[in-house]
């Protein structure tokens, strides 16, 4: 017995000392370097997901005419399992020249002291909105460039609204609750708004309403989720649940059938959710909806997400990955690539286009843009959201006291750290 | 006696029927989901989308499965995937039965020390081992090849452990009067061990075929370009996006992917159930 024991002891200690092993440099204290003048060339490898992965290859085609001597390799990385892909690739050395990261992600990998900094003679940090720029920034230092953006409103049924008494939509807290209360009461919806009650991501669409109210949850050193902005909006985001004005068990995929019914007066989503409703709704329902900023507390801040680009300090064509991705940030390019895939340009300026001026959906999107925040880029983020994603849960079908779950979640959120 | 054979007979008669029912409430479970998903990949993504669920297709269409062939370029993947797999099934059966057989029957100093060396791997589990193996690979310049792919689960723990449980079962005199007769020690193992290993053989093989079809962590990590992905990985690529599924996509993709298992299933299964019954046994 004890025999086995030392072989399962050995194996065990020779795997972990293996794993041990893996990039040694910290990060943080980088210097940006400059990128050469001229054209690219050479080979520029380039690791992207989904629809993104899917559309590049044939799109830098038009970066290879403008520089002959550049070939872009692109490969397609599924979304379910990218950060696992990336993580292995740079503990092994094994990356390509440019990757798109999740704006979440960005600390982790930052820290790990894998991306070279952004040389700022070549990428203008104010082309981009403040929000997606601040999701490259890991201590002080600029490790990407925002490729596009996404944020969320509120999608609401104009017919529901009208008949709740809010023709144009909630411009408040407080009309946001009279609206779902309305539609729910006056309108005959089952449900005024679907809120997520907690699982996965919740943190994104709970966040939105504690920026709303002031609530500076979280710095690169200092997390405070225990303050009283955070509890009223927690306690905000409840009192739908309590009321009985949004779902607490909504089975998955119930949501868009359920909103195209006009049984589910209002959510929260992204702009992909243009696409699928108006596709569920057939013919004339782009008509039977409206997107809304998010409701004003102090402010109307929601949350930006999307996708950054960043390059490898291990890759083998560190001048051509960089003047591919200032090529993807200019801002004819940023409106070609939305005419391509939807993608949100991340570069202000390509807002003025009329391709996205035009249309009053799409504006609505590049108003709240400008104020839009994400969490900031420290490793644990992700951690973090785990706990938050949980607490969440227990305030929205437990009915946990908001101001113990604002306690709970800056407990976990203390241990767990900043990483710093 | 009249009366009490038919009584016997009618508790026979209910015994039945509860035996059907409750394989037929089995059977339902089981391949309710694969009949399922083998439906929905006909159907228009807002009818697989529908709340309650329905089981027939209102409108049936192959569209899914047109996506599927236009946007992935599926027999390369296909093939992929079946090299892949055939080579590390076939690699198990040979080795994992060497190791086996060599733990199982032979006589040599440190056996007992080289078995629990095999229990203790058994132990780790596959992620702690992940990268460090990953970083191996990737420093022998393997990374992107088929040998990355393939080499490292050409032999397993779990294998070698199967193999020997099931050939300590084989009797010593067999091999003893092969060794009378003047038989080398590959000879024995060939001619007179493997023949008899057939049950545990065709288990290991479904097993290891299975999980090197289904893998989808490794391929993914080690291909670094798309022409090395196998069909999980490819299939993963456009269902999945960051915040929406592409359900019709999916569930034709895993209506392709799961024949090619079904048929190595139903060609071994005869084999297959009498392994699972010795190996419990053991």
């Amino acid at each position: 017995m004890r025999s086995r024991r030392l072989a399962a002891a050995v194996v065990l200690a020779a795997s972990v000392a293996l794993t041990g092993c893996g990039r040694d440099s910290g990060g943080g204290q980088d210097e940006a370097k400059s990128v050469g003048a001229g054209k690219a060339s050479g080979d520029i490898t380039v690791w992207a997901m989904g629809t993104e992965g899917e559309k590049l290859a044939e799109f830098a085609k038009e970066f290879s005419t403008e520089n002959p001597d550049a070939k872009v390799s692109v490969t397609a990385v599924p979304w379910d399992a990218a950060h696992q892909k990336i993580a292995s690739a740079i503990a092994a050395k094994q990356t390509p020249d440019v990757s798109m990261i999740g704006t979440t992600w960005q600390g982790e990998f930052a820290k790990s002291g894998a991306f070279d900094p952004t040389p700022p003679d070549l990428i203008k940090k104010d082309d981009f909105f403040p929000g997606a720029w601040d999701t490259t920034i890991v201590d002080n230092t600029s490790y990407g460039v925002p490729w596009y953006v996404e944020t969320r409103l509120i999608y609401y049924r104009k017919d529901l609204a009208a008949k709740a008494g809010f023709p144009d939509g909630p411009k408040t807290w407080d009309d946001l609750k009279a609206m779902a209360k309305g539609m729910k009461d006056k309108a005959g919806a089952k449900w005024g708004l679907n809120l997520q009650p907690g699982k996965t991501g919740s943190w994104q669409s709970v966040l939105p309403f504690a920026w709303s109210n002031g609530a500076d949850v979280a710095s690169a050193t200092k997390l405070s989720f225990d303050t009283p902005e955070m509890t009223e909006a927690l306690g905000y985001y409840q009192s739908f649940f309590k009321e009985g004005l949004s779902p607490t068990a909504l089975p998955d995929g119930a949501l868009e059938p359920g909103f195209v019914k006009g049984e589910i007066g209002a959510f929260i989503s992204g702009p992909w959710h243009m696409g699928i409703v108006e596709e569920q709704g057939g013919a004339g329902f782009k008509d039977k909806y409206a997107v809304a900023q998010m409701p004003m507390k102090k402010s109307s801040t929601s949350f930006i997400g999307g996708s950054n680009l960043a390059v490898f300090k291990d890759a083998k064509n560190r001048d051509g990955a960089w003047k591919f991705v200032q090529w993807l940030g200019k801002p004819e390019v940023q409106v070609k690539w939305y005419q391509a895939v939807k993608d949100l340009p991340a570069v202000q300026s390509a807002w003025n286009d009329s391709t996205l001026s035009g249309d009053t959906s799409l504006t609505a999107f590049g108003q709240q843009l400008k104020s839009a925040k994400a969490p900031p880029a420290i490793t644990t983020w992700e951690q973090i959201a785990a706990a938050f994603d949980l607490e969440v849960e227990k305030l929205c079908k437990q009915n946990a006291d908001p101001a113990a779950t604002a306690k709970a979640i800056q407990e976990k959120a203390s241990a767990i750290g900043t990483g710093s | 006696m009249a009366t009490k054979d038919t009584t016997l007979r009618t508790r026979d008669r209910v015994a039945t029927t509860v035996l059907y029912v409750v394989l037929l409430l089995g059977l339902l479970a089981v391949a309710g989901p694969f009949v399922w998903m083998a439906l929905s990949s006909l159907k228009p993504e807002r009818e697989i989308r529908d709340v309650p669920p329905t089981w027939w297709p209102e409108t049936v269409t192959l569209d899914n499965f047109r996506g599927l062939f236009s946007r992935l370029d599926f027999p390369l993947y296909f093939l992929n995937s079946a090299l892949v797999a055939t080579l590390v099934m076939v690699g198990n059966l040979l080795f994992c039965s060497l190791v086996g057989y060599a733990l199982a029957k032979l006589r040599y100093p440190g056996k007992r020390a080289l078995f629990l060396a095999v229990l203790g791997m058994l132990m780790v589990p596959g992620m702690v081992t992940f990268v460090p193996q990953f970083v191996l690979v990737s420093n022998m310049g393997l990374t992107n090849t088929y040998a990355g792919l393939i080499l490292p689960f050409l032999v397993g723990p779990f294998g070698v452990f199967l193999m020997r449980q099931f050939l300590q079962s084989i009797p010593d005199e067999l091999i003893e009067a092969a060794r009378v007769d003047g038989a080398g020690e590959f000879r024995i193992f060939w001619r007179v061990v493997l023949p008899l290993c057939r049950p545990a053989l065709a288990t290991l093989g479904i097993l290891t075929f299975l999980a090197s079809w289904n893998n989808f962590l490794w391929p993914l990590v080690v291909a670094t370009t798309e022409d090395k992905y196998t069909l999980p990985v490819a299939l993963a690529l456009y269902s999945v996006g960051e915040n929406e599924r592409n359900y019709g996509l999916l569930l034709a993709g895993a209506v392709v992917v799961v024949l090619p298992v079904l048929i190595v299933f139903l060609v071994l299964q005869r084999h297959f159930l009498r392994g699972i019954a010795t190996t419990g046994i053991k």
